[in-house]
């Protein structure tokens, strides 16, 4: 009886050893898990308003290869309090984070944001194009 | 020391049992014996601020047993004396099987004497439940307001209940003004009031809205309220009256249907605290594609209100809508 106690506490130990030494998955400054996946790119992009009602007129294009997101808003949105939404590939994350309103006002100088693949090696600026639909 | 299992087991099993035995054991179900002294009890019916000319509504209730006495009077004083209007129902009500509330007229209605309001039973009754009505009056404003419920009884028993203090708001409101197009268009946030070109013009330095109604092919305009100060774009073929300038800032928002503005079902109020953090500092000065329930924030171009306009409903065809206002001075 007790030579199976001490085989199966020495099985414990064991797992419990290989387990601890483990290599932790790796993590980036945000806490976010580095994948090996290289995708990079936006698959989706939305604006709202202030009362979190969309301001597009249509779907926006997005074009993958020019790294631009073209979107047309309703005549009179105020385009200094928008809320942008992009949906990336898998893994991926953006620079610069959302943290709330964003102005895009500025017409003449659009919005740039960098998509960051899930390998946290390519790195793609997606520039956003806003045009107002006239009244 | 070595523990014999044999003793053990059995003594478990003895313990088991004997939970088993009194967790099912049956009690009889005894009357709850009534106390023999003057009772009573109160609660607040209304939810959200307490806004001035608005209600609080109360249910006090009070009860003695029939053998000691009957009820003789019920009383509430208010901290600050209700404005025109409050009163103690002379009635009591109970709910029939069909859920309505049928009242039984228990003295005569009430007498309002200062902060106090008072009934006098002219019932044998020895248990009633009224309801109480106070008007917030102008003076508790930004003040608190407490309560103070009464009831005697024949015998000389007298018993009392407190409740409060309730904060009154700073705000204002105002219900269901209708705005029409190139008619009653102009808002003034100052004086809760809607102008027509006339009025607008008199009372110039108040206007703070404008309320139009366009329809396009190329974009959505239709319902909008805008600062008599934004551009021109948005106030198309609109001559303001002489003297109509100010730059009202504006915030559209949905789904902020406030219950009493809208007295929808949704249990939503906004209250002093959302205007004092309100920010507006990067807003524009014009609101269009309004929507039935959706409503707008708005600051005064002088800074003295914030205010939030809720649109009850619009008309394309008349070309109106109906809107409410609660206003807060900063």
């Amino acid at each position: 009886m007790r030579k199976h106690i001490n085989i199966t506490g020495a099985l414990l130990l064991m797992a419990f050893v290989w387990t601890a030494c483990k290599k932790d998955n790796p993590i980036d400054e945000d806490g976010l898990l580095i994948t090996s996946r290289a995708e990079c790119y936006v698959s989706s992009f939305e604006l709202l308003g202030t009362d979190f009602v969309t301001v597009r007129t249509k779907t926006a294009t997005i074009d993958t290869t020019a790294k631009t997101v073209s979107v047309t808003v309703m005549f009179g949105t105020d385009l200094k309090n928008l809320y942008p939404q992009f949906t990336l590939a898998q893994d991926c994350k953006l620079d610069p984070k959302i943290t709330g309103r964003t102005d895009f006002s500025d017409l003449a100088n659009p919005r740039e944001y960098t998509v960051v693949s899930g390998n946290r090696q390519v790195r793609k600026t997606y520039k956003v194009l806003i045009t107002v639909q006239p009244r | 020391m070595k523990r014999n299992p044999i003793y053990i087991y059995p003594l478990s099993l003895l313990a088991c049992l004997l939970l088993v035995m009194t967790s099912c054991e049956k009690k009889d179900y005894v009357l709850p014996t009534a106390k023999d002294v003057l009772q009573n009890d109160a609660i607040k019916r209304t939810l959200g601020p307490n806004i001035v000319n608005d209600t609080i509504e109360f249910v006090y209730a009070m009860g003695i047993l029939p053998s000691k006495g009957k009820l003789v009077s019920a009383e509430v004083e208010a901290s600050i004396a209700g404005a025109t209007g409050t009163f103690l129902e002379h009635r009591s009500y109970y709910t029939n099987t069909s859920g309505v509330d049928v009242p039984v007229e228990i003295g005569n209605p009430s007498v309002n004497d200062k902060t106090k309001t008072t009934v006098t039973f002219t019932k044998d009754t020895s248990a009633a439940a009224l309801r109480y009505t106070y008007i917030v009056p102008e003076e508790a404003r930004g003040k608190t307001v407490s309560f103070t419920f009464t009831a005697r009884s024949s015998n000389g028993e007298t018993v009392n209940y407190k409740l409060g203090p309730y904060n009154v708001s700073k705000m204002d409101i105002k219900h269901r003004l209708t705005v029409s197009n190139a008619n009653n268009a102009y808002i003034s946030i100052e004086d809760m009031a809607v102008y027509n070109d006339a009025g607008a013009a008199a009372n110039a330095n108040k206007i703070d809205l404008v309320y139009l109604y366009r329809t396009y092919t190329t974009s959505t305009f239709t319902h909008a309220l805008v600062a008599p100060a934004a551009d021109p774009q948005y106030l198309p073929d609109i001559t303001l009256p002489a003297g109509v300038n100010r730059n009202t800032k504006i915030q559209r928002a949905f789904n902020l249907q406030d219950y009493d503005l809208a007295f929808l079902q949704f249990g939503i109020y906004i209250d002093d605290r959302d205007f004092q953090e309100l920010d507006l500092t990067n807003a524009p000065n014009y609101a269009i594609n309004l929507k039935a329930e959706a409503g707008i924030w708005v600051e005064t171009a002088d800074k003295k209100y914030r205010a939030y306009v809720y649109v009850n409903s619009i008309n394309n065809g008349a070309k109106s809508a109906v809107i409410s206002i609660k206003r807060y001075a900063l």
